[in-house]
């Protein structure tokens, strides 16, 4: 197919170099010395640009949009004749992309494969990128947190810690001799401080910062003087920060809205709030299953240190006790049930 | 109050449909997937390409010109950055801190590079975009008022709004010819009154005939502390209020301030704009959007956005004032995509309500 291109060219419309001028136009391609030579004219066959084919920039084809063809000094020829345009420029870079996205029913192959790859990332993709982000934190940043969020906690809802010396003692012994048992390596991690606030809003309750900072509330303290009962919530406690949950929630959280950002894109009005209310009801479901994480890991330290592991669960018991039909339901809680927990404590006790 | 658009208006059309946009979402999914991410920087050109391309204004489309290599880049330096900044914040604590506050003045630059670089990227007719915003203004647009807003207890925030329209639109050129925007001040509170005048006509409403008193909310709050089934309750009613109360609201907000934006602004050469986008339409399209593409695990969304897209565009108006044979190009420094790529990551809206 070497012959003289057709007088009449390809039509479509041209722009001169530089301005918004658009005119009807046809592109005609001819045999130079130097190669193949390209050729905007205007209907009244004026050249509007003139190039060779190897300098000129072919646009790649995307949907029904129109074919654009720009020469080195700017002026541009545009046609929505697509099979015209092909014929006479040949298959362009690109090509294979407009294929692969033309509707068809291959198209099924990509969504299911789509599908699958995406809940892979997220089962499991997820928690990769999560332990890399965790092993490059800096130090510094997290024991910044820990800070942080005490000094916020110290202005909005606590008090200075009430107890008497001997009662936080005893609580300390209790503590000391499970991080006795941990491995040496482990220890250097963190700094695993004990601290104790009165924190009426909180009822009897123990938290783990990120950093390896352990409170505990002084109704806790009061409440269950029971040696087993504090190990167990204790090493509850010491699971959270050796298991590094609040780190890797916080990045989990963040990474599921990376992958959606870039996954979906800007998803519009209102679907953006949606995304982001799934994310956090994901997160819950997350955080439940680092509590009965953490509760085991509490069980077996406290009973390498020599405590009966029952007391978690006679912790549960006595706040099933105390606040029992009264927690919100499971897909809304940021913890398992009470009810649930002793539960999973006594199989778990029973495989120790 | 559906209002056709001037009779001398032609309206911006959308070509694009959902099909054939299905076929390069899906694709765009796929290599992005394949390939770690790395994809998405074209995957995102294409994208604007695609929007672009297929909005047309008499005959004539837009286009988008960046490549997924200047993408990437852009991305890949933002990260970067920010992992040095990581770096410098282990080793060195009180150093990172100033760099923190350095970030917060970087900002405004940021923005500023962010808008010139999408101006530059994008074409109308053959002719590029410009923007001329400078850095000092976007701090005190961005940075400042958001803050004198804050202490005058929001009361102030159409004046915002109308300094950060301001601010994109007039600094916008098509080639050499400026952008103007005389929108008035009234018109953003107004939209405010009545998007408040909806909260409270709702609650009013709400209250007469349920016969629900501020007594009986208040004291299920209590009991919410014991009783599931009253913190369950309270959800429901906090998500009511929210389709029924607050999106609405929010909607006929954003419709009233679009509409007197585009009829407000001019473009030199005697060009003037239109919209006449309703709160109804919008909130309906946005809500039934929103139940199709979560009933269909995200598969109907690039039907969702092509129907948003023509809906927005055959409601916008252009009124030409002369030949749009005229606009000539202007040379400005290209920029690069370091601030796309911020604002990308942060999410910032800096775009043109289109």
């Amino acid at each position: 197919m070497s012959g003289a291109p057709s007088l009449r060219g390809l039509r479509g419309h041209a722009y001169a170099a530089q301005t918004s001028h658009r005119q009807p136009a046809r592109l005609l391609l001819s045999q130079a010395a130097a190669g193949t030579k390209v050729e905007i004219q205007s209907e009244e066959q004026a050249i509007i640009g003139a190039a060779l084919l190897s300098e000129v920039k072919i646009d790649t084809p995307l949907g029904r949009a129109p074919r654009k063809l720009t020469l080195p000094d700017g002026s541009v020829f545009e046609t929505d004749d697509h099979g015209g345009f092909d014929q006479l420029l040949g298959r362009q870079r690109g090509a294979a992309l407009h294929d692969l996205e033309a509707f068809r029913p291959r198209l099924v192959t990509f969504v299911v494969f789509c599908i699958a790859a995406v809940w892979m990332l997220w089962r499991y993709g997820l928690d990769v990128i999560v332990a890399v982000a965790v092993v490059l934190t800096p130090p510094v940043l997290i024991e910044q947190i820990d800070k942080g969020s005490l000094q916020s906690l110290d202005f909005a809802m606590a008090e200075p810690s009430k107890l008497s010396s001997e009662e936080k003692e005893k609580a300390k012994r209790i503590y000391d001799n499970l991080l006795a048992t941990l491995p040496a390596a482990e220890k250097k991690q963190h700094s695993f401080d004990l601290l104790f606030r009165d924190i009426p809003d909180m009822g009897p309750n123990a938290f783990a910062l990120p950093g390896g900072t352990v409170v505990l509330t002084d109704a806790f303290v009061e409440m269950f003087p029971e040696q087993d009962v504090v190990a167990g919530v204790l090493g509850h406690e010491i699971g959270h920060v050796v298991e590094e949950h609040g780190l890797k929630r916080f990045y989990r959280s963040l990474g599921l809205y990376m992958l959606i950002a870039f996954l979906a894109g800007d998803p519009g009005p209102i679907l953006e709030d949606i995304v982001l209310e799934g994310n956090l009801l994901l997160s819950l479901s997350y955080s439940r299953s680092q509590e009965m994480s953490a509760d085991e890991f509490g069980l077996r330290l406290a009973a390498e240190a020599g405590f009966d592991p029952a007391g978690l669960a006679q912790f549960f018991s006595k706040v099933q006790e105390l606040y029992g039909g009264r927690e919100p339901a499971q897909w809304m809680s940021l913890h398992p049930s009470s009810s649930e927990r002793v539960e999973a404590i006594e199989a778990l006790i029973e495989a120790l | 109050m559906p209002s056709s658009l001037p009779a001398d208006a032609t309206s911006f059309e959308f070509e694009g449909n959902a099909k054939e946009w299905f076929g390069i979402w899906i694709v765009n999914l796929l290599l992005s997937i394949l390939t770690i991410g790395i994809y998405s920087a074209w995957a995102k050109v294409r994208t604007k390409k695609y929007f672009h391309n297929n909005t047309y204004v008499e005959g004539r489309n837009f286009d988008y010109h960046a490549t997924g290599k200047q993408i990437l880049i852009g991305r890949l330096i933002v990260v970067a950055v920010v992992i040095i900044f990581q770096m410098i914040l282990t080793a060195l604590p009180t150093l990172g801190l100033i760099l923190i506050v350095a970030l917060i003045f970087a900002y405004p630059w940021l923005i500023v590079r962010s808008i010139q670089f999408n101006a530059r990227m994008t074409s109308f007719s053959n002719v590029r975009f410009g923007f001329t915003g400078t850095t000092g203004r976007a701090f005190l647009v961005f940075l400042l008022y958001p803050v004198l807003m804050v202490l005058t207890l929001y009361t102030t925030f159409p004046v915002l709004d109308r300094a950060v329209k301001r601010f994109s639109i007039n600094n916008h050129k098509l080639g050499q010819a400026r952008f103007t925007l005389n929108a008035r001040l009234g018109a953003f509170y107004w939209a405010l009154f009545v998007a408040i005048a909806w909260i409270l006509a709702v609650l009013v409403i709400g209250i007469f005939t349920t016969g629900v008193s501020f007594a009986a909310f208040f004291g299920a709050i209590e009991a919410a502390e014991n009783d599931p089934g009253a913190a369950l309750g309270l959800i429901g009613l906090f998500y009511l209020m929210f389709f029924v109360a607050f999106l609405p609201a929010g909607f006929i907000y954003q419709a009233l301030v679009r509409n007197e934006v585009y009829n407000t602004t001019t473009l030199e050469g005697g060009h003037r704009f239109a919209s006449n986008v309703t709160a109804p339409t919008l909130l309906w399209i946005a809500v039934s959007n929103m139940v199709v593409v979560v009933c269909t695990l995200f598969l109907m969304l690039p039907w969702a956005q092509t129907r948003m897209a023509r809906y927005l565009a055959s409601h916008t108006g252009f009124i030409p004032g002369g030949s749009l044979d005229d606009f000539i190009s202007d040379q400005q420094a290209k920029g690069s995509a370091i601030g796309d790529a911020y604002t990308d990551l942060e999410s910032v809206d800096v775009g043109l309500p289109i």
